[in-house]
């Protein structure tokens, strides 16, 4: 019981963690990376949560779990397909910022 | 005949006929048209069925596998989910019908447009339908993922480099919004080991627990809403994209997020939530009426500009959370919904008509459009018949959908939010007018070419529809009630 | 292992996984970073064999160590040769709002940990629930019964999800071979004549465990995908004859059956995804099957990057200044 409630904070921070990197930095492969860093800290809160039962673990968050990592490996397959398209058109590995788009 | 009709489960035919077009269509890229145009037809007749079945039988719930909830997934058929599917149906039959026209084979770069825009849009076709009608937050998750997702390629679709970096944005807006909701979706599982939305609505606790759920998915969907001021990555994707694809954007893909929010706070939530935290969102509401229409008053380019005005209509539809309290709760959970409607078919008239503009002028700068000529007047006054439903004049949809909300903002003594409803009108005028004024304008350009039917009919067709279900808007609202999470009857203090 | 000993186990695991997610996101060396990321993914699958998730830890050392790994050091391969390696200065803006970023974020934090006291010391679950209707699904492990038959809706979309992942792919550009040349190191080719069987044969395996154990299509086909993977680095590839209509069919075949499975419900009067009695074992098996090649496909063409060339219907973009004038 303290266990999962230990791997649920985990997982949270892991969330907040990867949520900095997204907003905080601009080159587009680490917001990739840091977006896949959120999915796995709310993937440790619904495997920790499933654990809380008594007896066997529940396997319906283990199944959300492989439903969200398909999910997100599709996510972050089209991220860095895009991310590769938008460096070889505009020879940049990040997003105009406020001024660049006023031109 | 008639039994089948009551009983057969028509609504997942919406999902699934796009479902296998879409498959159809990546196969066979020749025929991609085809498939998506006798998939609209299909569409539109599903929903029609279903309509049917909900206005004689009632709303219902659909079981997927044979499985109650909360093992099975279930799928909720009620009058929301309905308004939702009908502004689906109106929007896609009409959109595909253009795009049918407007993606064409001409040349290599266009040929490659078509053939991906059709199982593009139909996945994210089949991706709303289904959100509509999902009765599982687990399941919303999903269908939220491919809406997104399709949503972002279609976005990207004509590989301008201004159209790529608005599909990133929308794409990294998309993923901090879905990924905070899941979060939420997931200290609900551990708080009440199910996600079924019925279910949920039952034993909900207003605890801590509950409120920091409900905040971590609010966050996410209001990103996914673009709600000011989380709008920031709206007008640069959908102002980019190709045409068809900004009328989907604007006129559907932005009221999924907002069906979730309506269903969790009015329905699985409805005493977690505070009244400060509904006062929260109908604040940002009137922010973004502000904002959005002042922005859209300042651009220069026209399909910015109504991007900007679909900000500040997201808005209105915020207003539901502050206004829809005790008596008026009926009164405005009708105006929003009908607003729904409404916005959908007109935005969606206003990017194709933007998309006829660009395609006969070469580009979309306000400046350069002035005086072009009796062709340009014909389709300005399409965005003008259009844009009565959007400003709320009489006897549009628009005007009874906001009437019904300055009704509500009456009866529940919230003047602010009616000040806000009237000075976002007059905004709206604003930019408009600025927009038909253009057709005003003397100028020594060159006449332009008379666009093909196909380019002309489809927004028309929007325009008109808006504006005559204002005129028998008496059983959308009927049905809007049908298995609502509200209910009461609709007071009307003043009567038009 | 002793309690005293799995306690200090607990609390180091997702010490080290909060600092290697931290590394990860601050080393200067984005290269460095994707290998940390790895690193962590790894990690992390302990972490759910820890918390009796083998399924989940199979899944994320496949996919999530695995095939996301490969993705990311493609595409920085990639970025980096288009855009160069240096880091672009961030704006001055940044700094404050970035400060009110992370105060937000820590308030949430304390929010979110002060609410964890909340949840129920003995929750109910599901478990009993799909333990009870385990015998009627057709397949005797738990979790490949909540993904394929209770939960089957969510799976159907989801593979909609992955094939809407490769179509919005092959969307966006064409694929650009990996190396000039094939690499024709016999150290590679050896390693390849070995791994190649090993792979397939494993990735069979698991698509059998997947009915009564830990293992399902998910997994076999990342391991499938690293097999193709693996031959398309060392220089194979497809025939030009096979990249067009033969590829795409290949590409949504799993998908298509699994509709055409759903729909058997409602065409014979029942709900969407139930499968007529006594057919739910083959139905959802050759699902399986089908699903496993065309995931795998999918995978594969999405570490490829593009789609293939040389096909007539997709001609290549034309230069980025014309189509925006187009726009």
């Amino acid at each position: 019981m303290s266990v999962s409630l230990v791997y649920t904070a985990a997982g949270i921070i892991l969330f907040l963690l990867g949520t900095y990197g997204l907003v905080a930095y601009a080159h587009l492969l680490r917001k990739i990376l840091a977006a896949n860093i959120m999915g796995s800290g709310v993937f440790m809160v619904f495997i920790a949560v499933a654990g809380r039962t008594p007896g066997a673990p529940d396997p319906v968050p283990h199944a959300m779990v492989l439903t969200g990592i398909v999910v997100t490996v599709a996510f972050t397959s089209v991220a860095l397909a895009l991310a590769v398209r938008i460096a070889r058109t505009s020879n940049r590995a990040h997003l105009p910022g406020r001024d660049e788009e006023q031109r | 005949m008639n039994a089948v009709l009551l009983t057969h489960p028509w609504s997942i035919w919406t999902i699934i006929v796009p479902l296998a077009a879409a498959v159809l269509a990546f196969l066979v890229p020749r025929r991609a048209p085809l498939a998506g145009i006798i998939t609209a037809l299909s569409v539109a007749l599903f929903v029609a069925a279903t309509a049917y079945r909900i206005f004689l039988a009632g709303p219902h719930i659909q079981l997927l596998g044979g499985w109650q909830a909360p093992l099975g997934i279930t799928l909720r058929v009620d009058g929301p989910a309905l308004i939702m599917l009908l502004t689906s149906g109106l929007v896609g039959l009409t959109v595909s019908f253009y795009a049918a026209g407007y993606f064409t084979a001409a040349d290599r770069q266009e040929r490659r447009q078509q053939h991906y825009f059709w199982p593009l849009w139909l996945l994210l076709w089949a991706g709303c339908n289904a959100l509509f009608l999902s009765g599982d937050l687990f399941n919303l998750y999903v269908t939220l993922e491919l809406v997104t997702l399709s949503s972002i390629a279609l976005a990207a679709l004509n590989g301008s480099s201004a159209a790529l970096d608005g599909a990133m944005r929308y794409l990294m807006a998309g993923l901090l919004g879905s990924l905070s909701y899941l979060l939420g979706v997931a200290l609900i599982y551990g708080a009440y080991g199910t996600v079924d939305l019925t279910l949920l609505g039952q034993t909900v606790r207003a605890d801590g627990l509950s409120r920091a759920a409900l905040a971590l998915m609010t966050a996410g969907l209001l990103l996914k809403t673009a709600l000011f001021p989380l709008h920031f990555w709206l007008p640069p994707a959908h102002a980019s994209a190709p045409p068809p694809v900004s009328a989907l954007l604007s006129g559907l893909v932005v009221k999924a997020p907002l069906l979730i929010l309506f269903r969790l706070w009015f329905e699985v939530f409805p005493d977690t939530a505070t009244a400060g935290m509904a006062h929260l969102l109908g604040i940002l509401g009137c922010g973004a009426i502000i904002w959005g229409s002042l922005m859209a008053l300042r651009q220069q380019r026209l399909k910015l500009l109504v991007a900007y005005s679909t900000v500040a209509q997201i808005g209105y539809f915020f207003l539901l959370f502050p206004l829809a309290r005790g008596e008026a709760a009926a009164t405005a959970w009708v105006g929003v919904f009908l607003l729904v409607l409404a916005h959908g078919c007109s935005k969606a008239s206003m990017f194709l008509v933007c998309g006829t503009i660009t395609r006969l002028a070469g580009h979309d700068r306000l400046t350069g459009l002035a005086g072009a000529g009796g062709t340009l007047g014909a389709r300005l006054l399409v965005f003008a018949l259009a844009a009565v439903t959007l400003v709320g004049m009489p006897p549009s949809s628009g005007f009874i959908a906001k009437w019904l909300l300055i009704n509500a903002a009456i009866v529940t003594g919230q003047w602010w939010y009616l000040a806000t409803i009237a000075l976002g009108t007059l905004l709206a005028s604003g930019y408009v007018i600025r927009v038909l004024s253009l057709a005003f304008t003397e100028s020594q350009s060159p006449p332009l070419p008379i666009a093909p039917r196909i380019l002309r009919w489809p927004p028309l067709a929007l325009a008109v529809v808006a504006l005559l279900l204002g005129l028998a808007a008496f059983h959308p609202a009927v049905l809007t009630l049908a298995g609502a999470p509200v209910s009461g009857i609709i007071l009307l203090e003043m009567v038009p | 292992m002793t309690p005293g000993l799995l306690l200090l186990f607990d609390l180091l695991l997702p010490a080290v996984l909060l600092w290697l997610a931290w590394r990860s996101l601050t080393s200067s060396d984005l290269f460095r970073a994707v290998i940390l990321f790895i690193a962590f993914s790894l990690l992390l699958a302990l972490a759910w064999v820890r918390m009796e998730a083998p399924d989940v830890a199979l899944a994320e050392a496949a996919i999530g160590a695995g095939v996301t790994g490969a993705l990311l050091l493609v595409a920085l391969a990639r970025i980096e040769s288009a855009a160069g390696r240096r880091l672009s200065p961030s704006a001055r803006w940044r700094s404050a709002a970035l400060v009110l970023t992370g105060t937000a974020l820590l308030a949430a934090a304390a929010g979110l940990l002060w609410s964890l006291r909340l949840l129920p010391t003995m929750p109910g679950g599901l478990g009993p629930l799909v333990d009870r209707h385990l015998a009627e699904s057709g397949v005797d492990h738990p979790v490949t019964a909540v993904l394929l038959n209770f939960r089957g809706y969510d799976t159907l979309l989801e593979v909609g999800v992955l094939l809407l992942a490769a179509i919005a792919i092959w969307c966006l550009d064409e694929a650009v071979p990996f190396l000039q040349q094939p690499l024709e190191s016999q150290l590679l080719t050896g390693f390849n004549r070995m791994m190649l069987p090993i792979l397939l044969l494993s990735s069979g395996y698991l698509l059998w465990l997947g009915s009564h154990a830990p293992g399902g299509a998910f997994q076999a086909a990342s391991l499938l995908a690293a097999g193709m993977l693996l031959a398309l680095f060392s220089g194979a590839s497809l025939p030009a004859q096979w990249s067009g209509l033969p590829l795409r069919l290949l590409l949504v075949l799993g998908f298509f059956a699994f509709l055409a499975a759903a729909i058997i419900g409602p065409l014979t009067g029942r709900a969407l995804l139930h499968y007529p009695p006594a057919w739910e074992k083959p139905l959802i098996l050759l699902v399986e099957w089908l699903l496993t090649l065309s995931i795998a496909l999918i995978l594969t063409a999405a570490v490829i990057g593009g789609r293939p060339t040389g096909s007539r219907l997709y001609p290549p973009p034309s230069s980025p200044s014309a189509e925006g004038r187009r726009q």
